[in-house]
C-alpha cells in the first residue's frame, strides 16, 4: 500500500483512501463536434502507457473528494510529485533532478 | 523422562509436563517445547516423508526455515492445519499431530516406490513425461499429477476460528529480536522514538537463547535478554512475539502475522487465532540474522542428519540432546561449538570432520582437550541407515583426489555449510544484493526503502560484533528521524566468533550421478538435478529454478538457494554474481488464508446494505436478492407459493389495484447552484432548460464514447436545484463521473453535487388505486391530474413527514414515488400499507418490478445494455436533445462504428409456441442448420413470464433488429432449438392509456 | 452488548469495557459547498466561522462545522435550528452562491470513547489516528466504508456513518470491543 500526498488536504495518507483515475493532462476538446474521428478516438482511447514516470490522475475518494494529478514512476511505484488539477504540468527533467 | 532430555537444561519448564499425540501415540514434553524438540527428546527423528520420493525425513532445523518436518495439527472439529512446521509448533496438552505424505504408516510407506524409481523423476520430469501422447492427458497424466501433487491434505471443514487485523503506525519497526534487534530497539527507544520490535519466536533473544554461556557486559546472555526486555517495556516499546514479518512493501509498509492461540490448550472464544498487522514505519531495521546451510552429499537427508546450529539450539534452548553419538561435518567454525556443548552435555562426538585442511588452532585445541577426534581436510561421501542415520562414510581429500573411505558409526550427523544472511524481506523491497567473495554469500547493497540491516544480515559473525552493529543501526534509524541517539558499545566475554568456507556439493569417490545429495529437501531436488538442468540447456538461474523446482517449495529455498547457486555456477562455469539469485516473494513463511481474510468472513464477509424498510420485508417473509451491495426484497411468497406464483400474483395485484415497492436503493444526487441547469444539459443527453420546476423527466447518461452508462428520473425542484436519481448499482459510479467532469473539465461551473441516496427512503405506489391510497396522507399538494400530472415532482408532507413526491411510473400504471427522510421510511410504509388494505394493496419485490417494466419495454441499464449500446440501439433516440451543442457522448454518437449499419438493437421476442420462456443470455442465430461454429447475431437480455400478456416475453439485442420485425430467429439450446418472432418491446398497453388518472 | 437494529434507536451499544460505543441522538446535518468568495457571507449566516483547512473544525453554540474538502463542509446543528439555518442561507444565496443540502437522515453517529478508543479505530482505519488532533477530524475510510471522524478528546470520537453501512461498521467495532475485553 502506497502513501500518497493529497495536494488539497496537504497530508500524506494511505493509498486506501484514494482511487486511481487514469492518465492525466488529457483534456476534453472544447468543441467536440469540430474534431475528427481520429482525434476523438485518441482522446477516448489512446494512452501513453509508459514504463517510467507517468502523469496520472488520482482521486482522494474517501477523503476530500478531489481529483488531482501525480507523476509516478511505474517501475518503482514512487511518486515524484502530486499537484492540483489546475496546476501546470511539471517538467519531467526538473522532477528527476529534484528526486536525486 | 528419556535419556535425551538433559535435566534442568534449556528454557523449557521442567516442572510442567505436557502430553500430546504423534500419529496417535502419546508423547511427553515440557511447556516450552516445540513438537520437534519434544519428539527429539523422546528419541524420535523420523517425522515425515518427502514430497516426491517419500523418503523418510526428520527435522533438519530448529526454526521456521524447516523444510522436512511438516506435520498436520488438529485441535478438534474444523481446526486442522496441514504442513505445520514441527520445529515451530509449540505443544500443549491434547494437541494431535500427524505425519504426512505416508501410507499406510510413517515407517512403512508404499509411495516410497518413487524413491526406487527416482531416475524417472529427475529434473524437468513433468515437462518430459507428460508430453505425449496427447490423449493420455485427461485419463492418465492429470489424475496422476493431481494425486501426487501437494503436501499433506487440505482441511475439508469450514474454519471455525476467527481472525483479526490492525493498522499500526510506528517510528521504528525492528524485525528480529535477537542480539542485533534488541540492541537496535534499546538504542532507538532510549532516544525517544515509537519503537515496535517483532520476532517470530515465542520469546525475544534469538541466537542468544542458544548461547547461554556468552557474557554480555558481565551478565550471562539470558539475564541480559531479560533485563533488556524489561527496559524496552519500561520505555514503551511494543514487543510482539510469535509475530512473523511476512512481507515488506513500498514505503515501509510491512505485513506482520501474529499467532495468538495456536500455542494454547484452551483459548477463550473471543481471542482471534491470528492477527494481521499492517504496519507503516518511518524506519525499518532488519535484524533477521542468518540461516545455516546444509552441506550437499549423498544421503544428507536421512533422519538424524541435522544442522549443527540447530542441534546446539535443541540442547541449549530445549534441553534436548539430539543423539548419543554424533559426527560433525562442517566447513564453518560454528559447528565446533555445537560439538563442544554436546560433548559437555554427555553426547559422544565420534569425530569432527572439517572440509578445511587447517581449522582454527584454538578450536582444535578445545576439541583435543575434550578428546574429540579431528578429521581435517575430509569430506563425507555417504550415510547409511533406513529410518535413522547409523553411520557416515568419511574420506580424506587431497587437492582434487578423494582418498579411501572410513565408516564411522553414529546416531546423528550434524552439519554446517556456513551461514546465509536472511535477506528475504530486504529482497521484497527490490533492495539489491552484492556477492561477497570473502564470505561467499550475497550481502545487501543498494537499499530501496528507508531501512537499515543489522548484524548477521550484513554478514557479521559473533555476538559482540552483532550487538554493536545493532546499536549502531538503531542509532542510524533514529538519526534519519531527526533525533540523536548514542549507540552503546557492548563488551562480550566467551564470545563465539568464527569463519568458514562455502561449497558446491562435496567431492566424492563414488559415482556422482547416483548420489542422492539433496539441495532442496522440500521439493526433493538433488545436485544431480541442477547439473542436468544446465546440461539440458538452462542458462538463467530463473530457468534452472523452474526446471528443477529448486527453491519453489513453501520454504522458498531458505536453505537451498546458495547451495543451488554454487552448483549451478560450477556447472555453468560462471561465477556466482554473474549467475545471480532468484527473487524472494512474500510471504516469508506460509501464512493462513484466515490471517489475510481478517474480519471478513461469515456475516462480516462484505457490507450488506439494507434500506430503512428492509426490516418490514424481513418480518413479512421476503425472499432477497443481492443488488450491488444491497440486499433487496425479491418477492414476497405466501404460504405454498413458489417464486413464479408469487411474482404472477404480485404483478396481477399491482395492475388490478395497487402495489407497494421499496425503491430506497435508487441512487440520488442533489445538483444545486446557479449553473445547475447548464451542468445537467452537459451531463445528460436530454434538454433541461425548458423543464419547469415541479416537473420531472427521464434522463439518459452516456459516456463520451456514446454508450449508455445510466438512466433515471430527474425532478427539477427549483431553477437551480435538481433531484437526480440513478440506478441502484450506478449511484456511486455516476456521482464519481459527474465529479470528474465538474472538477476537471468544467471547474468554472457554479454547481455542487451531494449524494442524498441515504437521506431518503423511497416508496413506490403503482396501480389504478395508487392515488386513492396515497392522497389522504398528502398535505400541501393538489394531486389532481391537472395540478400534478404524470412526470411531476413536488415538495410537500406525506404522513406528517417532509417529503418529495414524484408522479412517475416504471410499471405503466399510475405511479407515485414518495421520498421521506430515511428514519421515517418504515413508519410511512406501514401507514400506506395499512390504508391500502381496503384496496388489497400488494407489496412486491424486484422481480415483479422487472416483469412490470419489461411488459412496458423499459430498459434496465446493465441488463438490457452492456456498455456497447447506444441510445439509438436501445430505441431511446427520443431522449436526445438534438439542438444542444454538446453533451457527454454527443460526439461519441457520431463515431463511424456507432452510425454504421447492422448494429445490435434492442427488440422484443415472442417464442412461437407461446409457452417457452427463453433463458437470459441465450445466443441467437438466423439459421439453425448452418455448420458450426454458428454465427451468433445477438442474445436475450431480459426474459419473464408475463401475467398481463398471458405468455412469456423477452427482450434481446439483435443485429439489425429494427429491420427484422416479424422475422423468425432461432435460439439453440443444449436439448433443442427454440423459435421466436421478432417484435417491438412494448408488450402491454402500447398507447399508455393506463398512466392517466 | 445491546443488539442494535436498523431502527437506530439512540443509546448504549457497548456499555462497559475498555471502549464504550453509544448511538447518538439525531442531529440536523447539512452538506455545505461553496467557493472561497462566499465564505464570509455564509459564515455570518450560519453564525460559525467556516474553517478553511481540511480537517479543521469550528463551533458556535450548538452549531458545528468541519471542513471536509477545499470547498466542502459538514454543518451539525440542533434539529430545532433547521429552518433558521436554511432560511439564513437562502437569504444570502443570491450574493453568495452555495449548495446547502440537508443530509440529517443520511448518516447516524456513534460515540467511541474509553481508554482504548483510538486503538479500536486501528482495526479498520488505515489512517494514523495519532495524526488527528483533538478538536479536529477528517473524512476517511474504515473497513472500506467512508466515515467522518470527529476527535473530541484524546480518547473520545464521533463517527458519522451512512445508514446502510452503519451496521457493518458497528459490527466491526463491537467485534473489536470483544477482542479488547478478552485481552
Ligand atoms: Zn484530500
Amino acid at each position: 500500500m502506497l502513501l500518497i500526498h493529497c495536494p488539497y488536504c496537504n497530508q500524506t495518507l494511505p493509498e486506501a483512501e484514494f482511487t486511481y483515475a487514469g492518465e492525466a493532462h488529457i483534456a476534453r476538446p472544447a468543441d467536440p463536434s469540430s474534431v475528427s474521428d481520429e482525434e476523438w478516438r485518441d482522446f477516448l482511447f489512446i494512452r501513453t502507457n509508459v514504463k517510467g514516470p507517468h502523469y496520472e490522475r488520482w482521486r482522494h475518494f474517501y477523503g476530500c473528494g478531489r481529483y488531482f494529478n501525480a507523476v509516478r514512476d511505474t517501475v518503482s511505484d514512487r511518486f515524484l510529485i502530486t499537484y492540483k488539477t489546475d496546476d501546470p504540468r511539471p517538467e519531467l527533467s526538473k522532477l528527476l533532478e529534484k528526486s536525486k | 523422562m528419556s535419556s535425551f532430555r538433559v535435566s534442568g537444561r534449556g528454557r523449557v519448564d521442567h516442572t510442567q509436563p505436557i502430553q500430546f499425540t504423534f500419529d496417535g501415540k502419546k508423547i511427553k514434553g515440557f511447556k516450552g517445547d516445540t513438537v520437534a524438540s519434544a519428539l527429539l527428546a523422546n528419541g524420535i527423528h523420523l517425522m515425515g516423508r518427502s514430497f516426491k520420493y517419500h523418503r523418510p525425513r526428520g527435522a533438519v532445523t530448529a526454526g521456521s526455515e524447516e523444510p522436512n518436518a511438516l506435520v498436520g495439527t488438529r485441535r478438534g472439529p474444523g481446526r486442522f492445519e496441514p504442513n505445520t512446521r514441527a520445529t515451530v509448533q509449540e505443544i500443549w496438552d491434547g494437541l494431535q499431530v500427524n505425519s504426512q505424505n505416508r501410507y499406510p504408516s510413517l515407517s512403512f510407506d508404499v509411495g516410497a516406490i518413487n524413491d526406487k524409481a527416482y531416475m524417472l523423476f529427475s529434473a524437468g520430469f513433468y515437462y518430459k513425461t507428460f508430453m505425449w501422447p496427447k490423449s493420455f492427458w485427461d485419463k492418465v497424466y492429470e489424475p496422476f499429477i493431481r494425486a501426487a501433487a501437494g503436501l499433506g491434505v487440505s482441511p475439508t471443514e469450514p474454519d471455525p476460528d476467527h481472525y483479526a487485523s490492525r493498522y499500526l503506525h510506528t517510528d521504528v519497526l525492528i524485525i528480529g529480536a535477537g542480539p542485533a534487534g534488541l540492541a537496535a530497539a534499546l538504542t532507538a527507544a532510549r532516544a525517544g522514538s515509537r519503537v515496535t520490535l517483532v520476532d517470530e519466536n515465542p520469546e525475544a533473544g534469538g541466537s542468544l537463547l542458544s548461547e547461554p554461556s556468552v557474557m554480555i557486559e558481565d551478565i550471562p546472555a539470558w539475564d541480559w535478554v531479560a533485563k533488556t526486555v524489561a527496559e524496552l517495556k519500561e520505555l514503551g516499546v511494543k514487543l510482539m512475539t510469535r509475530t512473523t514479518a511476512i512481507g515488506y512493501y513500498h514505503q515501509n509498509f510491512v505485513g506482520l502475522c501474529e499467532k495468538l492461540t495456536d500455542h494454547l490448550a484452551s483459548p477463550d472464544g473471543e481471542t482471534p487465532r491470528e492477527r494481521m498487522w499492517r504496519v507503516r514505519a518511518k524506519q525499518v531495521v532488519l535484524a533477521q540474522g542468518a540461516l545455516e546451510k546444509p552441506l550437499v552429499f549423498d544421503g544428507n537427508d536421512r533422519p538424524g542428519v541435522m544442522l549443527a546450529g540447530s542441534a546446539q539450539t535443541y540442547l541449549n534452548r530445549y534441553g534436548v540432546r539430539v543423539g548419543d553419538k554424533a559426527v560433525i561435518v562442517t566447513s564453518h567454525d560454528s559447528a565446533w561449538y555445537a560439538a563442544f556443548d554436546l560433548a559437555d552435555a554427555g553426547t559422544a562426538i565420534a569425530a569432527i570432520v572439517d572440509t578445511r585442511a587447517e581449522p582454527n588452532a584454538d578450536l582444535v585445541a578445545e576439541a583435543t582437550k575434550r578428546g574429540i577426534r579431528i578429521m581435517a581436510g575430509h569430506t563425507v561421501t555417504g550415510t547409511e541407515g533406513r529410518l535413522r542415520v547409523k553411520s557416515v562414510r568419511v574420506n580424506p581429500v587431497t587437492g582434487s583426489s578423494v582418498g579411501a573411505p572410513e565408516i564411522i558409526g553414529c546416531d546423528c550427523l550434524l552439519m554446517s555449510g556456513g551461514w546465509t544472511p536472511s535477506l528475504h524481506l530486504f529482497s521484497h523491497t527490490k533492495g539489491t544484493l552484492k556477492w561477497d567473495e570473502e564470505r561467499q554469500t550475497f550481502l545487501p547493497d543498494h537499499k530501496a526503502e528507508e531501512c537499515e540491516i543489522a548484524g548477521a544480515g550484513r554478514g557479521l559473525w559473533g555476538i559482540e560484533a552483532v550487538l554493536n552493529d545493532g546499536a549502531k543501526m538503531g542509532a542510524a534509524a533514529v538519526k534519519s528521524l531527526g533525533k540523536t541517539a548514542k549507540a552503546a558499545s557492548y563488551a562480550v566475554a566467551h564470545d563465539r566468533p568464527g569463519t568458514g568456507v562455502s561449497h558446491k556439493e562435496l567431492p566424492t569417490d563414488l559415482d556422482a550421478g547416483k548420489a542422492r545429495a539433496f539441495v532442496d529437501y522440500q521439493n526433493d531436488v538433488t545436485a544431480k538435478d541442477l547439473r542436468l538442468a544446465v546440461r539440458e540447456g538452462m542458462r538463467s538461474i530463473e530457468h534452472v529454478k523452474r526446471y528443477t523446482t529448486n527453491g519453489m517449495a513453501t520454504d522458498q529455498g531458505k536453505m537451498s538457494n546458495i547451495n543451488g547457486l554454487n552448483i549451478a555456477s560450477d556447472a555453468l562455469g560462471v561465477p556466482q554474481p554473474k549467475v545471480g539469485l532468484t527473487t524472494f516473494r512474500p510471504p516469508y513463511t506460509p501464512t493462513t488464508f484466515g490471517a489475510f481474510c481478517g474480519y471478513h468472513k461469515g456475516s462480516h464477509f462484505e457490507v450488506t446494505r439494507k434500506t430503512p424498510i428492509d426490516s418490514w420485508a424481513e418480518e413479512n417473509g421476503a425472499a432477497y436478492e443481492p443488488v450491488s451491495l444491497w440486499r433487496r426484497a425479491w418477492y414476497f411468497p405466501k404460504e405454498g407459493e413458489d417464486m413464479h406464483a408469487a411474482v404472477d400474483r404480485e404483478c396481477r395485484a399491482t395492475r388490478a389495484s395497487v402495489g407497494i415497492f421499496d425503491a430506497s436503493t435508487l441512487g440520488k444526487i442533489e445538483v444545486v447552484g446557479p449553473d445547475a441547469v447548464e451542468f445537467m444539459n452537459r451531463m445528460y443527453t436530454n434538454p433541461w432548460t425548458k423543464l419547469a420546476p415541479g416537473r420531472a423527466r427521464y434522463g439518459l447518461l452516456l459516456g463520451d464514447d456514446g454508450f449508455i452508462r445510466d438512466d433515471g428520473v430527474i425532478g427539477r425542484l427549483a431553477d437551480d436545484r435538481f433531484h437526480v436519481t440513478t440506478t441502484t448499482g450506478g449511484a456511486a459510479r455516476v456521482l464519481n463521473m459527474m465529479e470528474d467532469y465538474l472538477q476537471t473539465e468544467w471547474p468554472d461551473l457554479d454547481v455542487w453535487l451531494t449524494s442524498t441516496t441515504e437521506q431518503w427512503a423511497t416508496i413506490a405506489l403503482n396501480g389504478p388505486n395508487a392515488r386513492k391510497v396515497l392522497e389522504p396522507f398528502v398535505e400541501g399538494l393538489d394531486m389532481s391530474d391537472e395540478a400534478f400530472p404524470h412526470m411531476s415532482v413536488a415538495e410537500c408532507r406525506v404522513g406528517g413527514f417532509p417529503a418529495r413526491l414524484f408522479r412517475i411510473s416504471f410499471t405503466g400504471e399510475v405511479g407515485f414515488e414518495v421520498n421521506v427522510p430515511a428514519h421515517a421510511g418504515r413508519a410511512l410504509w406501514e401507514m400506506l400499507f395499512e390504508a391500502g388494505k381496503k384496496y388489497d394493496i400488494c407489496p412486491y419485490g424486484t422481480e415483479t418490478m422487472h416483469v412490470l417494466r419489461a411488459e412496458k419495454g423499459y430498459i434496465i441499464v446493465g441488463q438490457d445494455t452492456d456498455g456497447t449500446v447506444t441510445p439509438h440501439d436501445a430505441g431511446l433516440s427520443w431522449a436526445i436533445g438534438k439542438m444542444k451543442p454538446d453533451f457527454v457522448g454527443k460526439r461519441g454518437l457520431a463515431r463511424p462504428d456507432l452510425v454504421a449499419e447492422g448494429r445490435k438493437q434492442l427488440i422484443g421476442l415472442l417464442t412461437e409456441d407461446g409457452k417457452t420462456k427463453l433463458e437470459e443470455g441465450a445466443q441467437i442465430v438466423l439459421d439453425p442448420n448452418q455448420p458450426k461454429p454458428m454465427k451468433m447475431v445477438g442474445h436475450v437480455t431480459s426474459s419473464y413470464h408475463s401475467d398481463a400478456a398471458g405468455r412469456p416475453i423477452a427482450m434481446a439485442l439483435l443485429e439489425d433488429g429494427f429491420n427484422r420485425m416479424g422475422e423468425t430467429i432461432y435460439i439453440p439450446m443444449p436439448d433443442r432449438v427454440i423459435k421466436a418472432t421478432v417484435t417491438g418491446t412494448v408488450f402491454y398497453d402500447p398507447e399508455g392509456a393506463r398512466l392517466k388518472l | 452488548m445491546t443488539v442494535l437494529t436498523h431502527a437506530f434507536t439512540p443509546g448504549p451499544i457497548v456499555a462497559s469495557g475498555p471502549v464504550k460505543l453509544t448511538l447518538m441522538a439525531p442531529v440536523a446535518r447539512f452538506s455545505l459547498r461553496l467557493r472561497a468568495a462566499s465564505i464570509p457571507a455564509v459564515s455570518k449566516a450560519l453564525g460559525v466561522d467556516l474553517p478553511t483547512t481540511v480537517g479543521e473544525r469550528a463551533a458556535s453554540g450548538t452549531t458545528e462545522a468541519i471542513c471536509l474538502g477545499p470547498d466542502e463542509w459538514m454543518i451539525i446543528a440542533k434539529p430545532d435550528d433547521t429552518d433558521t439555518l436554511v432560511s439564513a442561507c437562502a437569504d444570502i444565496y443570491a450574493s453568495a452562491t452555495h449548495s446547502l443540502t440537508e443530509v440529517s437522515a443520511r448518516e447516524i453517529t456513534v460515540r467511541i470513547e474509553g481508554d482504548r478508543a483510538a486503538e479500536l479505530l486501528t482495526i479498520g482505519c488505515p489512517r494514523d489516528i495519532d495524526s488527528i488532533p483533538v478538536g479536529g477530524g477528517c473524512r476517511t475510510v474504515i473497513d472500506g466504508v467512508t466515515v467522518v471522524l470527529w476527535r473530541d478528546a484524546e480518547q473520545s470520537f464521533r463517527m458519522d456513518i451512512w445508514r446502510s453501512f452503519a451496521m457493518h461498521i458497528i459490527d466491526l467495532l463491537c467485534t473489536g470491543c470483544k477482542e479488547f475485553a478478552a485481552e
